[in-house]
């Protein structure tokens, strides 16, 4: 083999490995993971799929059990239940992952100014971290939520209060993570052979760091959902007629004592369908996270 | 020459300071094979990463053919650092478990920009590189984690020669390996310093293989200016002192713990 | 009568992401009470793997196939819980690094009693046995067992993690790469430990790519080269003349000797040659080498090589 012409191939394709790595998955991942496609495509072309709007009432069909015209039964003012509860796995997912994102970004940022500043501003960041860590975060949330409700609405308010509650234990371990790689010989190796802080950062610290925050923000969504739900139905949330699953809840809960079982129980599944399969993900992810490092050869 | 001279370093533990090298002062002229002896934990390792200007010390100087250190680390200019390279004890550690190996001996002069990974002239290096330290072709495709040690250190070796420096540090290059790959790391790095006259510093702890492979040999015991701070035991101060510092933060939350 | 601990036609491998990685093939070997094995091999080579496969500490992702009997019991397949309970009572594990595979924030007391009742021990008889035992050893229990192991130089370390070994007074002691790390006079004190337990009447096998450790230690040596046994014999005959090729370069690699290396090589464990794995690299290859894969054959001085030179006696 010439040794110019010989074209090294560094880097797999990234669909390639995606397909590669979803070959090895158990059937379990595989449900979970087409339970979550299939539930964030339909609430994404909620407006395509869903044949009726939302919001229109229909007070000839109130209180309808499941039907053919109405496969998830009709609420108290006869709304059509399957559009509400397409609608409001929307809601709710954009809702948490915004959330989530939110989240991710306040935790790295206290983390990565923690491990790489150091010293004094190391404490005080972390002193922080432990009093936001030791609040009941729900109850701050429903602090940050009637501070802010009538500032940015319910949507905003509901972000701020997740985002502004998950992040401590995200910051913990991005500081942790950045103090051990910096420690690793690997990084005194890269050091040694030129690369400057930029490169430092870019090609060694930010890869070991990524996963952890990409796990955490996974598994920070289903949490979101059930804080968008919980603050929702509390009628602290959005607007009553915003069809998200907490809302849609909240109305479940009066039409029960009508025998109007449905109403709960569609939005209840469609939130339990989607903590359950992202909560399956990420912990198959957690699991597996590791094992390239781990040598098969030296065991 | 790389000449360090009266270099103090101590970490700090609980109770104070863990002296790690206390005044040593060291030589190695081009070409030059040196051997440096002493025990595990007598701040060999640590005199390495200061004289491969990875560490700035407490106290000393280091000069590089008459060039003085006095930024250390990632602030140091990079042709000063690519003078002189340090190779790890530990090569599984040694290299970023996400680089693949061939990616990871082109680092070097990727990093300093002297070269971008695309370069036709990457791969005519990685090759001639490859070649000289024994691997095959193929393993440069693999990750660390596919590969075994000994082919993990010959790679790291490759990584510490491809940026031409004039000075070579071992770290205990073999202690992990079979004497077989250990002769061959050493057969390569005889070869580049008959053509390059790299000056070589072997730290190691077989006295045997620094008393045949080096023209000299030192024991860092000798070095020092003034003699260790004492009581405890040489063979194992470092780990010692990091392990004490964990009893006593252990301890002292015990006591905290307990009602008065 | 069958040997304290027969290892027969073990093959080991495992399943990867690069196909199968044989670590180990139809490795046979048995040791008798009160002898010493030194398994020997670059890594890579399987070693540690044999040592895993007889303490059971093996992945999931494993296939194993052939015997490993204790005593006459069948480990393989054995239950768990039955597999725990022999292997707490029979064997013991002198582990590489004395100083981390002990407790740095409780006293030394409280770990080799706990230690010793996980061998089957009451306290009572735990309690006497280690002070005999540590008294043997040249340590006082009660200075012991008030103390922190780093509150101890590296040859005491060294001595506490043998006396709990010994303490459950196991029929087989495994020593994985007990000098990896150390500096040369902690290797004498290690080697010097070792040799006694030894001479207490334990079986220990020793598993080491030292050289001169295994030169020191003597007994019987099983060297492996690309997950086989290519030779089996008294570990002075060894270094008197290696009757393989493998071993014959290797010793010429030591610095005290010619420091030379052998060229090339081991083969990838994914992709073993159907002939003898050391003839790419063997100088005194023949065209038989390379056509069919070599046996263990009978050399002089009761060893035996996987080597074709040796086939005609």
């Amino acid at each position: 083999m010439s040794a110019a012409g010989a074209a090294l191939r560094l880097r797999g394709g990234l669909t390639q490995r995606l397909v590669e790595t979803a070959r090895r998955w158990p059937t379990y991942m595989r449900v979970a993971a087409g339970v979550l496609a299939l539930l964030v495509v339909a609430g994404l072309l909620a407006n395509v799929v869903a044949p009726l709007d939302d919001t229109a009432v229909d007070l000839d069909h109130v209180l309808e059990g499941p039907t053919a015209a109405h496969p998830m039964g009709t609420d108290e003012v006869g709304r059509d239940l399957l559009t509400r509860v397409l609608h409001g796995v929307r809601i709710s997912l954009v809702i948490a992952v915004l959330a989530s994102l939110a989240a991710v970004a306040v935790g790295a940022l206290v983390g990565v100014l923690a491990g790489t500043l150091g010293g004094r501003a190391d404490a005080v960041l972390m002193r922080m971290t432990d009093v936001f860590a030791s609040q009941n975060h729900f109850l701050f949330g429903v602090l940050l939520l009637v501070l802010f409700r009538p500032v940015l609405g319910g949507t905003g308010a509901i972000m701020l209060a997740i985002g502004f509650t998950h992040w401590p234990s995200l910051a913990r371990i991005v500081r942790g993570e950045l103090l051990s790689v910096r420690e690793r010989p690997f990084v005194l190796a890269a050091i040694g052979g030129g690369a400057s802080r930029h490169r430092l950062a870019r090609r060694h610290y930010l890869p070991h760091l990524l996963p952890a925050v990409g796990l955490a923000f996974v598994l920070t969504v289903p949490h979101a959902v059930f804080h968008e739900s919980a603050y929702s139905f509390l009628g602290l949330g959005l607007e009553p007629h915003q069809a998200s699953l907490g809302n849609i809840l909240a109305d479940g809960q009066r039409s029960l004592l009508a025998g109007g079982w449905w109403i709960a129980l569609f939005p209840g599944l469609a939130l339990l369908a989607i903590a359950m399969t992202i909560g399956t993900i990420a912990e198959y992810w957690r699991e597996h996270l590791h094992p390239r490092w781990r040598s098969e050869l030296e065991l | 020459m790389l000449r360090a001279e009266r270099i103090s370093k101590s970490y700090r533990a609980s109770g104070g300071h863990v002296v790690a090298v206390d005044g040593a002062s060291l030589q190695l002229e081009r070409g030059q094979r040196l051997g440096l002896v002493g025990p595990s934990g007598s701040g060999k390792s640590t005199l390495a990463q200061v004289m491969a200007m990875l560490l700035a010390p407490d106290d000393g100087s280091l000069t590089v053919d008459g060039d003085r250190i006095d930024v250390w680390g990632v602030h140091c200019r990079c042709e000063l650092r690519h003078r002189v390279q340090l190779v790890f004890q530990s090569p599984r550690m040694a290299v970023d478990p996400r680089l693949r190996v061939g990616e990871a001996i082109l680092e070097p002069l990727v990093a300093s920009r002297l070269l971008a990974a695309r370069d036709a002239e990457c791969a005519v290096l990685l090759h001639d590189w490859a070649t000289r330290v024994g691997l095959t072709y193929d393993l440069l495709e693999r990750f660390p984690h596919e590969v075994s040690e000994g082919q993990l250190q010959r790679a790291c070796l490759a990584r510490a020669l491809i940026v031409a420096p004039r000075y070579l540090i071992c770290d205990e290059l073999s202690s992990m390996l079979d004497v077989s790959t250990q002769a061959a790391l050493l057969e390569a790095i005889a070869a580049i310093q008959a053509e390059q006259e790299l000056g070589v510093l072997l730290i190691t702890h077989d006295r045997v293989l620094a008393d045949t492979w080096c023209g000299e040999v030192a024991d860092i015991r000798e070095l020092a200016a003034r003699s260790g701070e004492g009581e405890a035991d040489a063979t194992q101060r470092h780990a010692s002192a990091r392990a004490a510092a964990l009893s006593a933060l252990v301890r002292g939350r015990q006591r905290r713990a307990m009602p008065p | 009568m069958s040997a304290l601990l027969e290892v027969d036609a073990l093959s080991v491998g495992f399943r990867t992401r690069r196909g199968i990685v044989r670590a180990l093939s139809e490795a046979s070997v048995a040791i008798e009470p009160g002898e010493l094995l030194l398994v020997v091999g670059e890594s890579g080579s399987g070693k540690t793997v044999l040592a895993h496969t007889l303490l059971s500490l093996l992945p999931r992702n494993v296939d194993v196939a052939g015997s490993v009997r204790l005593g006459g019991t069948e480990l393989l397949g054995l239950a768990p819980a039955a597999l725990r309970e022999l292997r707490a009572r029979r064997m013991a594990l002198i582990p590489q690094s004395p100083a981390s595979s002990l407790n740095p924030v409780r006293t030394l007391g409280g770990q080799l009693i706990e230690g010793a009742r996980a061998r089957g021990l009451s306290e009572e008889q735990a309690r006497r046995r280690l002070r005999a035992l540590l008294g043997e050893l040249g340590l006082d229990f009660d200075f012991i067992g008030g103390r922190y192991i780093h509150q101890l130089s590296g040859g005491m370390q060294q001595r506490i993690v043998n006396a709990m070994a010994l303490v459950g007074e196991p029929d087989v002691v495994i020593a994985d790469e007990p000098t990896s790390g150390l500096d040369s006079e902690l290797v004498e004190t290690t080697a010097a430990q070792l040799q006694e337990i030894s001479a207490r009447g334990a079986s220990l096998l020793v598993i080491t790519h030292d050289l001169r450790l295994a030169q020191r230690l003597a007994g019987w040596i099983a060297l492996l080269y690309a997950s086989r046994i290519v030779e089996l014999g008294p570990t002075a005959a060894f270094f008197e003349a290696p009757a393989h090729p493998y071993g014959r370069e290797l010793l010429r690699a030591l610095p005290e000797r010619e420091g030379k290396s052998i060229p090339g090589m081991a083969p990838e464990l994914t992709a073993l040659p159907g002939h003898c794995a050391f003839a790419d690299r063997c100088p005194d290859r023949f065209d038989r080498c390379t056509e069919a894969l070599p046996d263990l054959y009978p050399a002089p001085d009761g060893v035996l090589a996987r080597c074709f030179v040796h086939a005609a006696r």
